[in-house]
């Protein structure tokens, strides 16, 4: 009862009326040029992504000491290439995250759209057919996730989790366990349109621009914090909440069919282990680039950052022939450090 | 059972640098029920929780038969023979009912086997002995709010309690189990258990209660025998000075709009209130007055659609009641929650955001492309008309606001979204004194200005200082109306407690 106790307020109440109707127009300028003023006062802030920013550095010269390959333009845009894969998936999976939500199904249903792809095309589907229905397929996936968590009101977590699985299982129908080889369709890794940079990565270029203006630009990316913000708050305020998480896991099921292409395109085969894992790093990438598991935080550039961060560490280890499993090891750690880092955080703002 | 004597003096307690008790003493005997009595805010809950060691005090002695102590702890308190029934449930919903009464300290064989036959026996005891009939295999889950509320009970008194403390125990219980509860409790004092009560119901006070001690902004006002005091000695024991200064609004000098905006008619919500017929105009303020478990705060609830009426029609603007919040919003009514953390704000967002939630489409281009500027704008408009303390920074997280700021804001929220109606359920708990005067003059701005507006609150003195109309709720039951300057805080509260 006594129990949130108030300081009295020390100013005085000179409050007019509010005045005029409600849809009046914006107050005078003054008010506005205050408030500049104010943000210029408050002078240069650090962002947080600056301490990320420090990581990619330090790693970038480290390695770049430790390896005389590493700093080659070869070398990085092969980082960007191995990256852009995940980077795909990683942007819809900011989008979620940033709302509460998780899409783990997504390292599986890669596979399932590359399977289905391989073999439409070996047989006797046209390239584009065999394009349209991967896409579709990982669409569809994302409608089923958005059903069951949305609809149904099953945890993102474990329905993920459980398509995951599902995903896993076709694709290994579809190959019937023998990754399926076709020829052809080598364009989105092999074509390099500029700067000697392939097809792959320019298409994760478009994920980053179109998620950026989607979570800062619309209402939709704005909800989408809210919600993640607070569910409650959001739906008392008249945010349509289950659409709007809806449309995010039908937005991460189409980055799958597109990932499910690239990872196609790359090996020349479907196999139905391609992308495990991937769920993982995507998190991973997802959390170190400063979004919060609570929601309401994250960004595409802080992901894109986390990103980096992890394919140059893999980038490097491997040049610096340390043995693959370690990047586990380290993709793990890191992964547990970003969220208790995330915690105290918290602790710390919301206490 | 050895009647009991608990004696405490000079308990103080601060919370963040302010005391809320400034060295109460209570004195309570084994046989007798003490009424703790006290307006919201006066430190009733916060000495009991110090006496079932929730917390711990700055200073205090206590006693209890022979041992002394200077706080106490769960442990301690629960040794000494101390069992408290909270105001919000804890109880398993999951669990059984008779698992729910042992919870805690199930009955057991060979001191690990849970023994399901003796824990159903105990439960059918204390229930049986409160004169409760509940099905003892029946998911506490399953049942009302009021039999729920007996659950908690039965445990508390299974557990040979020497010193019963009860917090409002009666908020959600019909007349019946009310009753029943009554005539257990006199039983345990028969028995020598000492009963600490506390309530808001002044006529529980008559029934039941040997002695009353009422406290008022964290001082004893007065103690004594319940005999020696009448109903009118209470309320002003309870309101004291600082009461007199409660003032009435300016009569209103603006004309109502002739349809009313939100309309009750005969409208029922299973559980929760019945046949409440209630208009709000264009204009006014109309305050639903009633405490916990009375069915205010579900009435303003339905008004936004967040539950739908069992009996009776709602009308909103002359249309159907709302399907749900967007639905609501779309027929014009905003809604301001009771719970400002978890249902009101987004706390790591931007206060600008946090303003035009609501008002999104309206400010972007094209209906979806969010505009930054627009947004700050609205922001600082209702900075200013509204008084929102902070610095100017618009991209401040909310929760760097205090808690009446962040109130205007959520208040703003509504404004700029422009809805003739507005809902507002405790609007200024947790809120300081000055912010709540300013909140109060801007709700009559917004009426002048022709908004309709409906307040389910608890706090009676809010109800005094803002409300052109109040209807009374208890037990889900509109007892009466108090229309302009009727409505004093006396009167609410001798209407709510009869």
């Amino acid at each position: 009862m006594a129990n949130e106790p108030a300081a009295p307020d020390p100013i005085p109440h000179t409050a007019p009326l509010p005045g005029g109707d409600p849809a009046a127009p914006a107050p005078p300028g003054s008010a506005l040029a205050e408030v500049f003023r104010a943000q210029l006062n408050r002078g240069f802030r650090v962002p947080e992504s600056a301490a990320l920013l420090v990581v990619l550095g330090a790693l970038l010269a480290f390695f770049a000491v430790k390896s005389n390959v590493f700093l080659t333009q070869a070398n990085l845009i092969n980082v960007l290439i191995a990256v852009a894969t995940i980077g795909i998936l990683a942007c819809p999976a900011t989008m979620l995250l940033v709302a509460g939500q998780f899409d783990l199904s997504v390292g599986s249903g890669i596979a399932l759209t590359s399977c289905s792809f391989a073999y439409l095309l070996t047989h006797g589907y046209s390239q584009w057919v065999a394009v349209l229905a991967a896409i579709g397929l990982g669409m569809a996936g994302g409608i089923l996730n958005g059903f069951l968590v949305t609809v149904i009101g099953i945890n993102a977590l474990i329905t993920t989790l459980g398509t995951l699985a599902i995903f896993s299982g076709l694709a290994e129908l579809i190959t019937n366990g023998v990754p399926i080889g076709f020829n052809g369709f080598g364009m989105l890794a092999l074509t390099r349109p500029a700067f000697d940079v392939p097809w792959s990565v320019f298409i994760f270029g478009a994920f980053i621009v179109g998620s950026v203006f989607i979570l800062r630009m619309t209402v939709f990316g704005r909800s989408l914090y809210a919600i993640g913000a607070n569910r409650v708050a959001a739906r008392l305020a008249g945010i349509r909440v289950g659409r709007t998480i809806f449309a995010g896991f039908v937005l991460s099921g189409f980055a799958v069919g597109i990932a499910g292409l690239v990872a196609a395109s790359q090996t020349g085969e479907g196999s139905g282990t391609t992308g495990t894992g991937y769920e993982l790093t995507v998190v991973t990438a997802v959390i170190l680039g400063g979004a919060s598991l609570a929601g309401g935080r994250g960004s595409i550039f802080g992901t894109v950052i986390g990103l980096l961060i992890l394919g140059i560490i893999d980038n490097g280890l491997t040049l610096l022939n340390v043995e693959s499993f370690w990047q586990d090891v380290v993709r793990g750690s890191l992964l547990i450090s970003a969220v208790g880092f995330d915690a105290v955080r918290r602790r710390l703002t919301e206490a | 059972m050895s009647a009991v004597q608990l004696t405490a003096r000079g308990v103080r307690k601060s919370f963040g640098g302010v005391e809320v008790l400034h060295g109460v003493d209570l004195d309570v005997a084994g046989g007798s029920i003490l009424a703790l009595l006290g307006e919201n805010g006066a430190g009733k809950s916060t000495l009991v929780k110090i006496l079932a060691g929730e917390y711990s005090p700055d200073e205090a002695q206590i006693a209890i038969g022979d041992a002394t102590y200077t706080e106490m702890n769960p442990r301690s308190a629960r040794a000494a023979g101390i069992r408290m029934i909270f105001q919000e449930f804890q109880d398993a919903s999951t669990l059984s009912v008779a698992e729910n009464v042992s919870l805690g300290r199930l009955p057991t064989r060979a001191g690990f086997v849970v023994s399901k036959q003796q824990m159903r026996k105990r439960a059918a005891t204390v229930l049986d002995e409160m004169n409760v009939e509940l099905d003892l295999d029946a998911p506490v889950s399953s049942l009302r709010i009021g039999e729920r509320q007996l659950v908690e009970i039965a445990r508390a008194l299974s557990d040979e309690a020497k010193v019963l403390i009860l917090d409002e125990p009666t908020a959600a219980l019909s007349h019946q189990e009310v009753e029943a509860l009554f005539r257990y409790l006199r039983g345990l004092r028969d028995r020598g258990v000492a009963i600490i009560y506390i309530t808001h119901r002044l006529d529980e006070v008559g029934a039941l209660a040997d002695r009353v001690e009422v406290l008022r902004d964290g001082d004893v006002a007065v103690v004594g025998e319940t005999a020696s005091f009448d109903r009118a000695a209470l309320v002003s024991a309870m309101i004291g000075r600082a009461a007199a200064a409660v003032g009435r609004p300016e009569p209103r000098d603006w004309e109502l709009g002739a349809k009313p905006a939100i309309e009750f008619e005969r409208a029922g919500l299973e559980g929760a209130f019945d046949d409440v017929s209630l208009a709000v105009r264009p204009g006014e303020i109309v305050a639903v007055y009633g405490q916990l478990g009375s069915g205010s705060a579900e009435l303003a609830d339905c008004a936004f659609g967040l539950r739908k009426l069992t009996d009776g029609a709602l009308r909103i603007r002359g249309r159907g009641a709302p399907r749900g919040p967007a639905d609501a919003i779309r027929l014009g009514v905003g809604f301001v929650p009771a719970d400002r953390k978890s249902e009101a704000i987004f706390a790591v967002r931007p206060v600008c955001e946090n303003v035009s939630v609501p008002s999104w489409r309206r400010l972007s281009i094209a209906r979806f492309l969010i505009r930054r500027i627009s947004e700050i704008r609205a922001y600082v408009r209702w900075q200013g008309e509204l008084h929102i303390r902070s610095r100017n920074d618009p991209l401040q997280p909310i929760i760097t606001l205090s808690g009446g700021n962040q109130q205007k804001v959520v208040l703003a929220r509504w404004l700029e979204c422009g809805t003739p109606v507005l809902v507002l359920v405790e609007p200024t708990r947790g809120v300081d004194v000055g912010a709540r005067a300013e909140l109060y003059r801007s709700m009559r701005g917004l009426a002048r200005r022709g908004m309709a507006i409906l307040m389910a609150t608890s706090d009676y003195e809010e109800v005094v200082q803002v409300a052109d109309r109040a209807v009374v709720l208890a037990r889900g039951k509109l007892i009466t109306e108090l229309v302009g300057d009727d409505i004093t805080t006396s009167g609410l509260l001798a209407a709510a407690g009869g």
